[in-house]
């Protein structure tokens, strides 16, 4: 009879794939958000420098899709 | 406090023969801020400017132009008395102009010289191997000469054609010199383009290529010699008169502005009016200068202030002097508009207090202290030093949270138990304390503050000091609001969402068990009023903001988590240069200075995040959190008739 191997699967590697996981996906979010309002931002500033803290402040907003993933992988740490 | 200055419209009329008296007082004070003239049909025209604008003009686009051509930069110099800066501009200046001119001219003349020389080298060039006097190429009667480039030897194949030739051929750069009887020279032309022969042209001049070109390069590094002599020249010009050519462009260009003042001025045929702004603080002592200037013929009167001035009226800011560096982070945003509420001192207290509680690091706080005192020491740039104290107000912040949470370069100061497992701290012998039990997450409040140990705690904390955060937002928004549009437009724009807030604290509380279940209904109830008030004052925009409310807050949790990334960041370079390559203990030798080069490098790349990560997840929740809840921005820069005199004085 064949001896049939049994794998647990360890909780805390779980959990370290998971809050990877929701580090790097919404980082990729942010940064294909980021990425339009960026060039647009760059190409506002070129016309009138004074738009530089509006396009900053626009390109960052998409920032918080990560921040989001961050507190969420340290929810699961935690 | 939170407010900007009083501004006062005042128009100031005189009689013609004053005018300059009155430009000239108006431009030395420095306070009052011309509002430019339109013409419309009431009969008044801009005014002419005054007589010596040509003059002027002239000269100052000679000081300029020389100033370009020099490359004068600004530097800090002593200040030079007006009087004596005027009385020799004029011969000065033609002295400068003549020498420079002919400085130029024959440092162009050479720059000719050089490019004619770099063209007859091309020409030489691929007859250098060639030891055939230039002179013997042309000039006969009987012969054809061909000179040119061929991709082959052609000799042979030229000896079949005739046998009366002469030829000189370089291999290396594929040159041929081809004499042959004039008879021959269509046959000999036919054979040469089988041989895919390209024309060159024969210098005009004379002796040996290789000769004639090792003296022209000779020549050449002679010129260049005479032109960097002259570029010295001209160097030691601008150290002679990089002062002179500073204070008088300074001089002309606050005389450019006075004539041309009319420009912007109503004037009827013996009357001008000059309409503008001037802080109502400064309205008497603008008066008063007007007056003395003009032995009270000129007439200042202070105007009522309309609707549509209001969107006009130049901004300027009144804060105490600590928190001036922070109108710069305004300014990056925009001006506050003249009825709002100028949020500078708040921003003052709160980007700072971000700031240090994301970094909160001991170590990076002096770094990061020590590299903005030494740029603001080191560079005078105007639009440098307010940032600067920014980064100094933002260090003094991370200092206090770095020994609240007891962190150098990432390491932990006090050791810490956890888990029965104690990690060893900085300080050998400073173990933290246990304060209280948190009420979340089953977290230990210790001293130091462990962030990585309270991330839970901190989570919540974090979210909730966005609320009140945002709260005070709403409050702002509401006296802006009031200002602008009215006591009911307010309650209905900006109370309701503080009604809402209200209904769903007390809803949850009830749910939760805190108060009675009666309250959950009562805070439904309050929801509900404070969702049509909303309704009533954004319309339909209002409900889809709502869950802005949870987002902003939740917003705020970023304080924790970038910090958190930036420890990890700081701890694992640690990790890597103490653990993995050298541990401190153990013999000292190559590894001991790879640990050491991962040390710096990790930190000195750390330390730039450390900029750039906290300032703008600060300055983001002031930009989109805070200011989204009450600022319109939007003012004009209050940027007064006169000039800051640098380089001279009265």
């Amino acid at each position: 009879m064949a001896t049939e191997t049994l794998t647990a699967m360890d909780p805390a590697g779980l959990k370290a794939i998971g809050a990877g996981l929701a580090v790097g996906l919404t980082g990729i979010a942010s940064g294909i958000a980021e990425k339009d309002i960026g060039s647009a931002a760059i190409g506002a500033m070129a016309e009138n420098e004074s738009l530089f803290g509006k396009g900053l402040i626009l390109t960052v907003i998409p920032e918080t899709i990560v921040i989001f993933g961050l507190v969420v992988a340290l929810l699961i740490n935690g | 406090m939170l407010e900007l200055k009083q501004m006062n419209r005042a128009v100031i009329v005189g009689h013609k023969n004053i005018f300059e008296e009155t430009v000239d007082a108006l431009h030395k004070s420095n306070l009052f801020q011309i509002e430019d003239f339109n013409e419309d049909k009431s009969g008044l025209h801009i005014g002419r400017p005054f007589e010596n604008v040509d003059a002027v003009s002239k000269k100052l686009i000679k000081i300029r132009s020389i100033a370009s051509l020099l490359g004068v930069e600004d530097a800090e110099s002593k200040k030079q008395s007006k009087s004596a800066v005027l009385s020799s501009l004029d011969d000065t200046l033609e002295k400068l102009d003549a020498e420079l001119d002919v400085k130029t001219e024959k440092k162009s003349q050479l720059e000719a010289e050089i490019k004619e020389i770099d063209s007859l080298k091309k020409e030489l060039l691929p007859f250098s191997n060639i030891s055939l006097d230039l002179d013997l190429y042309r000039g006969y009667e009987h012969l054809s000469v061909f000179t040119g480039y061929v991709d082959d030897n052609v000799e042979s194949a030229v000896s079949k054609i005739t046998s009366s030739y002469e030829i000189f051929y370089d291999a290396k750069e594929g040159t041929i010199v081809l004499f042959v009887a004039k008879e021959k020279s269509d046959e000999v032309t036919g054979l040469l383009a089988d041989y895919g022969f390209r024309e060159i042209r024969v210098p005009q001049i004379s002796g040996m290529p290789a000769q004639a070109l090792s003296e022209i390069t000779s020549k050449e590094a002679g010129l260049i010699k005479q032109i960097e002599s002259i570029d010295a020249e001209i160097e030691s010009l601008k150290d002679k008169y990089a002062d002179f050519i500073l204070a008088s462009n300074e001089l002309l260009s606050i005389e450019a502005q006075k004539s041309e003042a009319p420009l912007r001025v109503a004037t009827s045929e013996s009357t001008f009016m000059i309409d503008g702004w001037v802080p109502e603080e400064d309205f008497p002592k603008l008066e008063q200068i007007v007056k003395t200037a003009t032995n009270g013929r000129a007439f200042v009167s202070k105007q009522e202030m309309t609707k549509g001035d209001e969107n006009v009226v130049p901004i300027e800011y009144d804060n105490p002097k600590a928190a001036t560096p922070f109108q710069e982070i305004m300014d990056l945003y925009a001006r506050p508009k003249y009825k709002e509420l100028d949020p500078t001192l708040l921003i003052f207290i709160s980007f700072p207090l971000f700031y240090g509680m994301i970094l909160g690091d001991i170590g990076y706080a002096l770094i990061l202290l020590a590299l903005a005192l030494g740029i603001k020491k080191a560079v005078s740039s105007e639009a440098i030093k307010p940032l600067m104290n920014v980064l100094i107000y933002c260090q003094i912040s991370t200092l206090i949270f770095g020994v609240l949470y007891g962190e150098f370069m990432g390491f932990p100061l006090a050791s810490l138990t956890s888990h029965g497992e104690t990690v060893a701290g900085l300080i050998p012998g400073f173990a933290t304390m246990d304060l209280f039990a948190s009420p979340i997450g089953g977290e230990m409040i210790t001293y130091p503050v462990h962030r990585t140990h309270l991330v839970m705690t901190l989570i919540v904390f974090t979210a909730l000091l966005g609320l009140i955060h945002i709260n005070i937002g709403y409050m702002l928004g509401f006296i802006n609001e009031n200002r602008k549009h009215g006591m009911s437009a307010a309650i209905m724009e900006k109370g309701s969402w503080i009604v809402i807030e209200l209904g769903l604290l007390l809803a949850i509380l009830g749910y939760a068990a805190v108060l009675p279940a009666a309250t959950t209904y009562a805070g439904v109830v309050v929801f509900l009023v404070g969702f049509v008030m909303l309704l009533k004052g954004e319309g339909i925009k209002g409900p889809i903001e709502l869950p802005s409310l949870l987002s902003n807050s939740l917003s705020y949790t970023r304080i924790i988590a970038v910090g958190l990334s930036s420890i990890y960041i700081a701890s694992t370079v640690n990790l890597i240069a103490f653990e993995m390559i050298w541990e401190p203990g153990t013999p000292i030798g190559g590894a001991t200075i790879g640990a050491i080069i991962v040390f710096l490098a990790g930190h000195a790349l750390n330390t730039v995040l450390s900029i750039i990560a906290p300032g703008l997840h600060s300055l983001r929740l002031q930009y989109v959190e805070f200011f989204g809840k009450f600022y319109e921005g939007g003012g004009r820069k209050y940027n007064p008739f006169g000039y800051i005199r640098k380089y001279t004085e009265e």
